[in-house]
């Protein structure tokens, strides 16, 4: 959009073009801005120019027309399943499954086959599942695989694939198939011989998890199929949907969610005892099997709305990621304000001076949109919101304010939120200049204070967000001040509640072991001889030799590391945002735990490459795509069909992984003044102002709201070199009315903020407030999950006969040894009893 | 004449050849919440062998409640043959839970499925199936089942059913004394093919008569 100014610069290409292209640029807002600033900004900028260059031309890059969704198209995520080093064994479990067919006397094609033919072909099957021999279970799991597949061998194109596969694992899960495979599941988990083969080969290859593998894929089939819903689906078909979402959201027969098994295969695998575990398998099953149970972004959204209601509170004003989709990427490094806005309104509107035009877009945005929200037209003068700002207030404003120019609604892209505390604090301020004292905890009596503060007191009010957490927490309190006459009411078992009951005990191995495999996947990590090695199930037995091969297998590897980090990214925020929802504390639980395992370098370590090339990285090769491998006429394989990736100019899972990430980060470091700090001591700044040359709206608003967490730390030389990025977040980030986050003294804000009252009295003590909410999180989880921590709090059994009544068995070695027991402890203590009646002794 | 109310219960002291001694009761009259079972536990003792008429459900009864209640019927019979079973089917003897020689089955009754004696595999299938069977979990009301539920039979019926393939081709005696006596293989046959719960292929018992054929197939 406004990169047409900037098409004309030479060679390097960089987005701003110098400060000679600026001047040229037809753009008004840029004249205005140089003529402005004068000289020294203007070298100022051309060394900047100089700097960004360095990182290589950026305006080359299209806007990225991704659209963030809760996973990639289904035949993608079938197609990402399989790594290419497995495509024999598509040919293998054919050749299995049609041994069974001849052994039961069929010579039917599956589609030809009536209904009951394929219920007997299943159900001999999965009575060979349960066979003692590996190798006889391996067949017969190779066969289910192969009809979970589809039955592609007796099929022409991608389409009947699709349907068939989708028809087989409805077909499966009546058969009964799921508990079957999970029990050999953990057969295989448990025990299986790979584990000894594996340790003594040095190289783990695919061959040591060809059992797992055949398992995890069918049962990641079956979930993948079943999470697709279509409007067109049979009653039926909906109803076995939703038993099978049921079941796996309830424990499986050994009291173990599937999920939880599945996270315990990750963590065994990272401790080094399980090395064969295919990890990439695992972990898409995991995210997928989440990902139906928890549910997706619709059904958080709904799960929000209604908590919300339940609360007593209204529905969030607008959705981030619905919201997101419809905004437009700045052109990295991202343009100012003034242009953005004339790309959107057109260039005649009329200008303030540069020292406004900020300002003022975001008040005049912030009225408008406050006008869309409210039916009365008090609002029309309620430009004074902002305390210690000159008054603007247009009736009595003597500068010639333009017309409110009409926004369609879309000035601002978020409703600003008002803290309660923020009016706390205004109120207080207000108070102490215009009345001269303090009241606590008084939010109504508005006497003394003149009227301009009452209108900013209205728009605050109008703005005023509370979110769940708030109310989750105060409840909390609640509870523990109260624990008998406030008690907490029975915990509702959704599936969130079942996963982090089931998650609990090993928690944070679970993180961790996450943490690692991720760090495993960053595409900046250098392999080192002791970190695990996420690849055993894409290396094939015998090394390639041929170039060719070696090329394949090398795209083979990327494309592994990628899906992994694409998984393990979305498990982690489906986690957060799920347990967020759930209970507040749930989430912060594990969120210290992943901030204790270093997820925010870890997270600043990925980003720590050339973004752009990360998120347009080409490693597929669609000729070895499932199905189009196993379909019509195979292709040789050359170069050439490996160059032939798919069309997209990007990578669809390296987006998603990229904005999860950045999701992540968000969710840890929101309103926790200690992370943020770490943010700025990992100097996550240049990583992130380089994340932001992807074109894309909704990365871009993620990775802003970093960057406007920590600007007041980075100090003024920082703010002003990078004021287009201070200018990207005011048009892109929601406002807090009252928050001075780009210019605010960095000593007395976050505490403000931080929903810990305590910490307030120090905020610079960042370990104190990690052990404030770490003391709440720990009651909180003592209290629903360890219910004998309460026992303190019940009555305690005083009388003297039914004490010495209660049958006590002692041991056998206390037995033979009493009399020094009584020797010791009751014959040679002394005590002094008359210390107990002292005053002060007992308070 | 004033009729005595009757009562169907066996009282302390009375002798084995008066168990159960009380006229049948209509199904339309039983009124408690175990009708079903009350209703399969009075067919069978009218006659084990009329298979046809003791699968017959009762109109309008629910399927699924009708299948699970037959299948507690099974689970509780088939103890009769485990206690058979124990006095010829040694740990040592009968080390692997084998049907025909082929197959050595895994004993699913496990957190994680292992290879037990075929006299272990026979209890604790068992035990296992009546745990899932009385589990509040999945079972928690007799008179309606959810269809999750209902497709966990299946794979009950599958592991019980080997109990009945151990016996019939390594204790035949047994077999056919527990056989003749209760007509259970037979009438579970009967069962699992009626409601689809197995495939005949998996039936490797020849109990039916049209089946006959199948023992050769097998071998």
């Amino acid at each position: 959009m406004d990169t047409n100014g900037n098409d004309n610069a030479s060679g390097g290409g960089s987005s701003l073009g110098g400060g000679v292209d600026l001047a040229k640029s037809p753009g008004p807002g840029a004249g205005v801005e140089l003529g402005r600033r004068g000289l020294p900004k203007l070298r100022e900028i051309i060394i900047r120019n100089r700097e960004d260059s360095e990182c290589g031309p950026s305006d080359d890059i299209p806007e990225l027309d991704f659209v963030y969704a809760d996973a990639d198209s289904l035949e993608r995520e079938v197609s990402e399943l399989y790594s290419f080093t497995e495509l024999p064994e598509f040919a293998l479990n054919q050749q299995h499954y049609s041994d069974a067919v001849s052994e039961l006397g069929l010579d039917v094609r599956w589609p030809d086959m009536s209904e009951a033919q394929r219920t007997a072909v299943l159900l001999s099957l999965v009575d060979k599942v349960e066979l003692a021999r590996r190798d006889d279970r391996l067949r017969a799991s190779r066969a289910i695989l192969y009809i979970s597949q589809g039955c592609w061998g007796d099929l022409h194109t991608p389409e009947e694939v699709q349907s068939w596969a989708r028809r087989n694992a409805l077909l499966l899960y009546k058969c009964g198939v799921l508990p079957v495979l999970i029990d050999i599941l953990n057969l295989e988990i448990e025990s299986g011989t790979a584990p000894v083969t594996a340790v003594r080969k040095l190289a783990v290859s695919v061959a040591d998890s060809s059992d797992l593998r055949v398992l995890l894929s069918v049962l990641y089939l079956m979930v993948e199929q079943m999470r697709h819903v279509r409007d067109s689906d049979p009653p039926e078909e909906v109803r076995l949907r939703d038993a099978f979402t049921q079941e796996l959201g309830q424990p499986q027969d050994t009291g173990e969610l599937l999920a939880v098994s599945l996270l315990g295969m990750v963590s065994r695998f990272c401790s080094g005892a399980a090395p064969h575990f295919p990890m990439k398998k695992v972990l898409l099953l995991t995210w997928k099997v989440l990902l139906l149970t928890l549910g997706g972004s619709d059904q958080l959204r709904r799960l929000r709305t209604a908590a919300r209601a339940a609360a007593g509170l209204p529905d969030v004003p607008e959705d981030t990621v619905e919201r997101t989709r419809t905004m437009r990427a700045s052109s990295p490094p991202p343009a100012p304000v003034e242009q953005l806005v004339d790309a959107v309104f057109g260039p005649q509107r009329p200008r303030f001076t540069r020292s406004k035009v900020v300002n003022g877009d975001a008040m005049d945005a912030m009225n408008d949109s406050t006008d869309v929200a409210e039916e009365g037209g008090k609002s029309t003068e309620t430009g004074s919101g902002q305390p210690g700002q000159p008054d603007r207030s247009p009736p009595r404003c003597d500068s010639p304010r333009p017309e409110t120019p009409v926004h369609h609604g879309r000035a601002l892209p978020w409703k600003p939120k008002v803290h309660r505390r923020d009016i706390e604090e205004y109120l207080t301020v207000s108070r102490k200049k215009f009345v001269g004292f303090r009241l606590e905890d008084d939010l109504e009596s508005m006497a003394g204070l003149p009227q301009p503060i009452l209108e900013g007191r209205y728009i605050l009010d109008k703005h005023l967000y509370r979110s769940l957490a708030e109310v989750q927490v105060e409840r909390e309190e609640e509870i523990s001040a109260s624990p008998f006459s406030r008690p907490e009411q029975e915990v509702p078992q959704t599936p969130a509640e079942l996963l982090f009951a089931g998650m609990l005990p090993n928690l944070p191995q679970y993180m961790i072991a996450l943490l690692k495999v991720l760090l495993a996947a960053a595409p900046t990590s250098k392999t080192k001889s002791d970190s695990i090695n996420i690849l055993a199930d894409t290396l094939p037995e015998e090394m390639p030799v041929s170039v060719l091969h070696s090329m394949k297998l090398g795209i083979d590897v990327n494309r592994q590391k990628e899906v992994i980090a694409k998984a393990v990214s979305a498990v982690l925020l489906l986690l957060l945002k799920h347990l967020k929802l759930n209970h507040v504390y749930q989430f912060e639980f594990v969120s210290q735990h992943l901030v204790f395992a270093n997820c925010i370098p870890l997270v600043l370590k990925f980003f720590n490459q050339d973004t752009v090339q990360y998120v347009t990285a080409k490693n597929s090769i669609s000729a070895l795509d499932f199905p189009r491998c196993v379909l019509g006429p195979q292709v040789d394989l050359t170069s050439e069909t490996l160059q032939l990736g798919d069309e997209q100019p990007y990578c669809w899972r390296n987006v998603f992984t990229s904005i999860n990430l950045l999701r992540i980060l968000n969710k840890l470091c929101k309103w926790k003044h200690s992370r943020i700090m770490m943010l700025v001591v990992f100097k996550s700044a240049p990583i992130l102002k380089r994340s932001l040359r992807v074109k894309h709206a909704m990365m871009q608003v993620y990775t802003l709201k970093l960057l406007k967490m920590q600007t007041k730390y980075l100090g003024r030389q920082w703010r002003k070199s990078n004021m287009r990025t201070v200018s990207a977040i005011y048009s892109k980030v929601r406002h807090r009315l009252v928050d001075d986050w780009a210019f605010g003294n960095d000593l007395k804000s976050p505490g403000f903020y931080a929903y810990c009252k305590e910490v307030d009295a120090r905020p610079w003590d960042y370990e104190a407030e990690e052990r404030a909410l770490r003391s709440k999180v720990d009651h909180f989880i003592a209290r629903r999950y360890s219910p004998e921590s309460l026992e303190e709090l019940e009555p305690v059994d005083v009388s003297l006969s039914s004490v010495l009544a209660t049958p006590l068995e002692l041991t056998p070695a206390f037995k033979a040894n009493y009399r020094r027991w009584l020797e010791r402890e009751v014959f040679q203590q002394s005590t002094d009893w008359d210390k107990l009646i002292e005053p002060g002794y007992m308070g | 004449m004033t009729e005595a109310p009757i009562i169907r219960r066996n009282r302390p002291g009375t002798k084995q050849a008066d168990f159960y001694g009380w006229p049948d009761e209509l199904f339309e009259e039983m009124d408690s919440t175990l009708a079903v079972q009350q209703f399969i536990q009075q067919m069978v003792r009218r006659n084990p062998a009329a298979v046809d008429a003791i699968l017959t459900a009762p109109e309008q009864q629910d399927e699924g409640v009708w299948k699970y209640e037959h299948l507690r019927q099974f689970c509780m019979e088939l103890n009769g043959l485990a206690v058979k079973l124990q006095l010829g089917c040694q740990p040592d003897t009968c080390t692997q839970m084998t049907a025909t020689e082929q197959w050595i089955f895994l004993c699913a009754a496990h957190k994680t499925p292992k290879e037990c004696s075929a006299i272990d595999y026979t209890r604790h299938t068992l035990d296992g199936a009546a745990c899932l069977l009385n589990s509040n979990k999945y079972f928690p009301s007799r008179v309606s089942i959810r269809e999750s539920s209902v497709s966990k039979l299946g794979s009950v019926c599958r592991r019980v059913y080997r109990i009945f393939a151990h016996a019939y081709f390594h204790h035949r005696q047994l077999f056919d004394e527990f056989e003749s006596e209760t007509h259970l293989c037979r009438r579970f046959t009967t069962f699992v093919t009626k409601y689809g719960l197995m495939t005949k292929e998996n039936l490797n018992v020849p109990i039916l008569e049209d089946q006959a054929p199948a023992e050769e197939s097998e071998a």
